[in-house]
């Protein structure tokens, strides 16, 4: 399985454009990334990676500043081979893949919960690992590394619940 | 009808912080499980990116006890990517020989685990001596029992001389007749057979669908070995090291398929230290320039005892991470959960746990 195989896989079936890198790493494994500009064109790449028995390792998310969006990059697993997929949404929208590959699961769960990224179409709705206080899309806040070490809160939120307690 | 039964956030069974709810029918049998995580989201993956290149091969290191030595290795491979270092081929074979004692010791301490929650204590008891010598000997190497502080930026902080490849062989040559022996009372001892054989299965077609990896997924007959299926540093130089994954696998996918994967695994592991240990490649230990890190983003994969490491790195020229991402064997074997708990005993749901060695730390992040 390589790069080129996959994608003669895809190329008549994606709806819009794309470009793909064809790239290896320091010890000669494929590690090649495509850029899609239609969203949903990555269900098609789902579909060829669960034809070719492979699997979605997880999905990386980051907020870009300057033109405020977001990236979403997915790593798919094909045989040891790793195909990276990078999509951006304007929108905090993606189509979700799980219904196609159970394995993106989590990683389109806590998507949403630290960038506040919807993948649409998702089955859980569940928080993955942050409290419902906690609002979607943390990490796309700036916070202060003296804020982040010493647990410093903007609100009373602990307090008031404390105190309850301390009363009942 | 059904019962609710809930065991922890907190609990003596328990290695860390998970809160399962379960429903449980007239017979005790699991009818459905909720599982809530995130007692110990540290925010790690932000964190990351308020610190430096070299404070976050620190800070890696304490995302887990256990595998701490494979968070940095990988991390520093991902900044070497980028930084287009390649490491001499002698801090490849120092990676590989610390990466595998740790293996050693991780997944002895995970069989410890299951005979403690099998209450076979005499062999639990001989599974922790055992492994204390894997941990004496990264103590005496390494002058650390968990966190070996083994990985810089441009290859190791450290070396072997005779002396040390002499304490190496020496303890391999204590502990590999003792693992044999564990082996096969692991296989064959009926008291932790009756608790284990047909316990938590995880069917071969569940497991490919969920993407579980690691002594997990050998349990269930499936072969993602990084260190073969994408091999990296020393392994890929010399192929002839790479594990015989043949050793590891089963077809059953329960609880005691996986212990008994990571006992191939384990000497496995030996065999590798021993060979790279014998046949060290002469040379430096590190790059002796300070890496320039430009804009750039890299994908970089190990094999941790616990299955896939993956981390993801983009940077932007600065001297911090922009994004670093980094997923853990445990991401994707926690969900298999569901699938091995629902239909077994209520009783049998921490050992069902404790089999795919959770490190909820890892997950958390």
């Amino acid at each position: 399985m390589n790069i080129e195989e996959f994608n003669n896989a895809i190329k008549s079936k994606l709806y819009g454009a794309y470009e793909i890198k064809e790239d290896v790493d320091h010890y000669g494994n494929d590690n090649s990334w495509i850029i899609l500009h239609e969203k949903k064109d990555m269900e098609v790449i789902a579909k060829a990676v669960k034809a070719f028995k492979g699997r979605c390792v997880v999905a990386t998310g980051y907020f870009n500043e300057a033109d405020n969006t977001h990236t979403v990059i997915y790593h798919f697993d094909i045989d040891g081979m790793i195909i990276n997929v990078q999509i951006d949404t304007d929108d905090k929208t993606v189509i979700s893949i799980t219904p196609i590959l159970r394995s993106a699961d989590w990683a389109e769960r806590e998507l949403r919960e630290m960038y506040d990224v919807e993948p649409i179409g998702h089955p859980t709705k569940d928080r993955l690992f942050l409290d419902y206080s906690i609002a979607k899309g943390v990490l796309n806040e700036y916070i202060s590394l003296s804020k982040m070490q010493m647990g410093v809160s903007d609100t009373d939120v602990l307090w008031n619940q404390v105190n309850k307690g301390v009363k009942a | 009808m059904s019962e609710k039964v809930e065991i922890g956030p907190f609990h003596t069974e328990l290695e860390e912080s998970v809160y399962f709810k379960l429903e449980v029918d007239k017979n005790r049998i699991v009818e459905n499980v909720e599982i809530i995580n995130g007692f110990i989201h540290r925010g790690m993956e932000s964190l990351v990116t308020k610190k430096n290149f070299m404070q976050n091969l620190i800070l890696t290191e304490r995302v887990c006890s256990l595998c701490s030595n494979n968070h940095p290795m990988t991390y520093a491979m991902a900044v070497e990517q980028i930084a287009g270092i390649k490491i001499p081929l002698r801090a490849e074979a120092l990676r590989v020989i610390a990466d595998e004692v740790k293996r050693i010791a991780s997944d002895m301490f995970n069989l410890s685990m299951l005979t403690h929650i099998a209450h076979t204590h005499q062999l639990m008891k001989d599974t922790m001596n055992t492994r204390e010598h894997m941990q004496d000997l990264k103590e005496v190497i390494w002058g650390n029992r968990m966190d070996m502080s083994s990985n810089l930026l441009t290859g190791t902080k450290y070396d072997l001389d005779e002396r040390k490849i002499k304490i190496i062989l020496d303890t391999l040559d204590v502990v590999e007749p003792k693992i044999r022996d564990l082996q096969e009372r692991y296989e064959n001892d009926e008291q932790l057979k009756s608790k284990t054989v047909g316990v938590g299965v995880l069917p071969l077609k569940d497991a490919l669908e969920i993407g579980v990896t690691g002594p997990v997924a050998r349990g269930s007959g499936i072969n993602n070995d990084v260190r073969v299926k994408a091999p990296y540093g020393l392994y890929a130089y010399r192929p002839e090291i790479q594990p015989n994954v043949s050793l590891s696998l089963r077809e059953e996918g329960d609880v005691h398929a996986r212990a008994m994967a990571r006992f191939g695994d384990i000497l496995e592991a030996v065999r590798i230290i021993r060979d790279v240990v014998t046949d060290m490649p002469e040379g430096d230990t590190y790059v002796d320039k300070r890496p320039h890190i430009p804009a750039g983003e890299a994908v970089v994969r190990t094999e941790a005892p616990r299955g896939e490491l993956i981390y993801y790195l983009k940077t932007d020229g600065s001297q911090k991470p922009v994004r670093m991402r980094w997923k853990v064997p445990t991401f994707t074997n926690w969900e298999a959960l569901k699938v091995m708990i629902l239909g077994d005993k209520v009783d049998n749901v921490t050992m069902i746990l404790n089999s795919i060695d959770p490190c909820i730390s890892c997950t958390d992040r």
